[in-house]
């Protein structure tokens, strides 16, 4: 009888977990709980999914059809540049319609979710071509047009790739530097009473400082500007990574000690299986947080101190008025830190998977 | 007497706590005297503050009393070791660990996992959890996390298992399946249980004997050995006879007349 109590119980963890695990898509049970669209809704819907492609017409119409207020060497580039995004967006708008007779909507509802977005972007760029190329009411020549931009780009790769490069290499170095010395520093802090009390208040002190303020004593004192321009970025990462590390292992909840040490952890394991792991959301946190200081130090340090990278092409850029090649620069640096940020936002959701339940 | 293969013996315990707030102690636990064996399931009831917790505790090596001694089997208990396991009333499993590590996490700690993978399986089949030894604690539900808790600490084969209110969070019907499920895995291996719990029904319905303390300081105003068979009845004459009785102990019994 008691065996029967227990199977019983084991009987119901099944069905929940049948239950939980039904093959029901999230996007069937909205539609089941959703009122039925009328088929002038669905039309609806389906002109917005196409509004992207009638923003990209009107801004070639706009592009080849008025005349041009100044001369525009290789016009194509702009329509290339423009077409390969719409391109990509009607080839999965066409297999979203295919999957959507099919009876999967999945597809067809992100795209439309997305499509006013991407007709913002068309939009966009038909009013500032206008306010540039077509009429210079934007302040020409400091603000130039998007095919003078890419003209300038196409022209100077060699030179923007070398740039990128070089930048690529320091913000990493100083960002890997900071991170690990970080962890260190932080860790430490956090095993020995003693080690944080030294260690705290200069992290206190030091940390509210910007970077940029140390930047003409540390180019003055390290035998080369590179190896500055890395202890500019370091620094900054080094602090968030610090502090977050402390937090993260300071506030750890005592019954997670109790508990390992029961199970017989000790000593290192303590930190090493419990404390750091616990640490991890935290440290995370921080090392995102060091990523956006160690932006900030790459261009200050290439602004002022190092000759090379794309921050000094910018300044470089600048002096001689080549205000196009500068907007490519800052076109280049808007892309790599975007995809810096993101490489860090998909390591933190991998290595956070535990924390909301969230699926494997 | 019949020969004991374990006697856990509590020699005139006493434990203080400093105060943060005031310049003053709080005596937590007063002159303990208490011996039990393996085969017993020892439930300690009490109000809140009688120092049942710091009992357990104490037992479990987490913190040492501030005089007595505390043996088993004649050795000092000298810090926590898995042969004395504990459940907490929170599951404390380490979030970042799916069951089957949180289960294992003992074995990795003693560098023992190799040859012990069995056992895990096993274990993870007993609390009937197999299909979620790869889910994250977070995705648990309390009766399930702390199955798990119990398989974590069960998995070490301890000599003695503290339970400390490990149901009290739990809702009443996951708890009396859980009562249950509990002295099921105790009647097969036998091992002394010492349980803390602030429900006299609980303490009652599992325990060979109930220890009943008073607070302020903590100390024991009785020992009371349920000779009833299991399964127990919750409503039967003797049943409630106990509880009375208990009650009574506690200064909760004459209210109603």
């Amino acid at each position: 009888m008691k065996g029967s109590l227990i199977d019983r119980n084991r009987k119901g963890i099944l069905m929940e977990d049948a239950k939980s695990r039904a093959k029901i898509t999230r996007e069937q049970l909205m539609e089941l709980e959703q009122k039925e669209k009328t088929p002038a809704q669905l039309a609806r819907d389906m002109l917005v999914t196409l509004l992207p492609l009638i923003a990209f017409i009107a801004s070639q119409l706009e592009y080849w059809l008025v005349p041009n207020k100044y001369r525009n060497a290789n016009p194509e580039r702009y329509t290339i540049l423009l077409l390969i995004p719409i391109a990509i967006y009607m080839i999965r708008w066409v297999i979203s319609r295919v999957r959507y007779r099919g009876g999967d909507k999945k597809l067809y509802w992100r795209i439309l979710h997305m499509a006013p977005l991407w007709t913002a972007v068309y939009v966009f760029l038909t009013a500032f071509d206008w306010l540039t190329l077509k009429t210079g009411k934007l302040m020409y020549p400091f603000i130039p047009w998007v095919n003078d931009i890419l003209n300038a780009a196409i022209t100077d790769w060699r030179m923007l790739l070398k740039s990128t490069l070089f930048s690529l290499r320091l913000l990493l170095l100083g960002y890997f530097w900071g991170v690990a010395v970080g962890l260190v520093t932080g860790i430490a802090c956090g095993y020995s009473e003693k080690i944080r009390y030294w260690i705290n208040p200069i992290v206190k002190l030091l940390g509210p400082i910007p970077v940029a303020t140390w930047l003409p004593l540390i180019m003055l004192l390290f035998p080369s500007p590179f190896s500055g321009s890395i202890f500019i970025i370091a620094l900054g990462t080094w602090f968030a990574v610090t502090m977050a590390t402390i937090t993260g292992i300071s506030n750890i909840d005592r019954s997670y000690f109790d508990a390992a040490r029961i199970l017989g952890a000790k000593g290192s394991q303590l930190i090493f299986r419990v404390a750091i792991p616990h640490a991890v959301p935290n440290i995370l946190q921080g090392m995102t947080q060091g990523m956006s200081s160690a932006c900030i130090g790459l261009m200050v340090a290439e602004m002022m101190g190092v000759e090379a990278g794309l921050g000094w092409y910018i300044t470089w850029a600048k002096a001689w008025a080549m205000f196009n090649r500068m907007f490519a620069a800052i076109v280049v640096i808007c892309i790599i830190f975007n995809a810096v940020a993101k490489a860090l936002e998909l390591i933190k959701r991998r290595a956070l998977r535990w924390q909301n339940g969230g699926s494997k | 007497m019949a020969e004991h293969k374990l006697t856990l013996t509590l020699d005139n315990v006493s434990k203080s706590f400093a105060r943060v707030d005031k310049n003053d102690i709080t005596n937590a636990l007063e002159n303990i005297d208490l011996t039990m064996h393996d085969g017993e399931f020892i439930s300690v009831v009490g109000t809140s503050g009688c120092g049942k917790s710091t009992m357990l505790r104490l037992i479990a090596g987490l913190i040492t009393p501030t005089t007595g001694t505390l043996t088993v089997n004649g050795t000092e208990i000298d810090g926590p070791d898995p042969d004395r396991g504990m459940v907490f009333q929170q599951p404390t499993l380490f979030p970042w660990l799916t069951v089957e590590k949180n289960i294992s996490f003992s074995f990795r700690m003693r560098h023992q996992l190799e040859g012990h993978e069995d056992e895990v399986r096993r274990i993870l089949d007993v609390i009937g959890l197999t299909a979620f030894k790869d889910d994250y604690p977070a995705q648990l539900s309390g009766g399930m996390a702390q199955r798990v808790a119990l398989a974590r600490s069960l998995i070490c084969q301890p000599e003695i298992l503290l339970l400390d209110e490990p149901l009290g969070a739990l809702d009443a019907f996951t708890r009396m399946n859980m009562q249950d499920e509990i002295l099921d895995i105790w009647r097969r291996t036998r091992q002394l249980v010492v349980m803390v719990t602030h429900d006299v029904d609980e303490a009652i319905y599992m325990g060979t004997k109930v220890v009943v303390m008073e607070p302020h300081p903590g100390r024991i105003m009785g020992e009371i050995d349920i000779a009833m068979d299991y399964p127990r009845n919750r409503s039967s004459s003797q049943f409630v006879a106990y509880r009375n009785q208990i009650l009574d102990m506690l200064h909760y019994g004459n209210k109603e007349e």
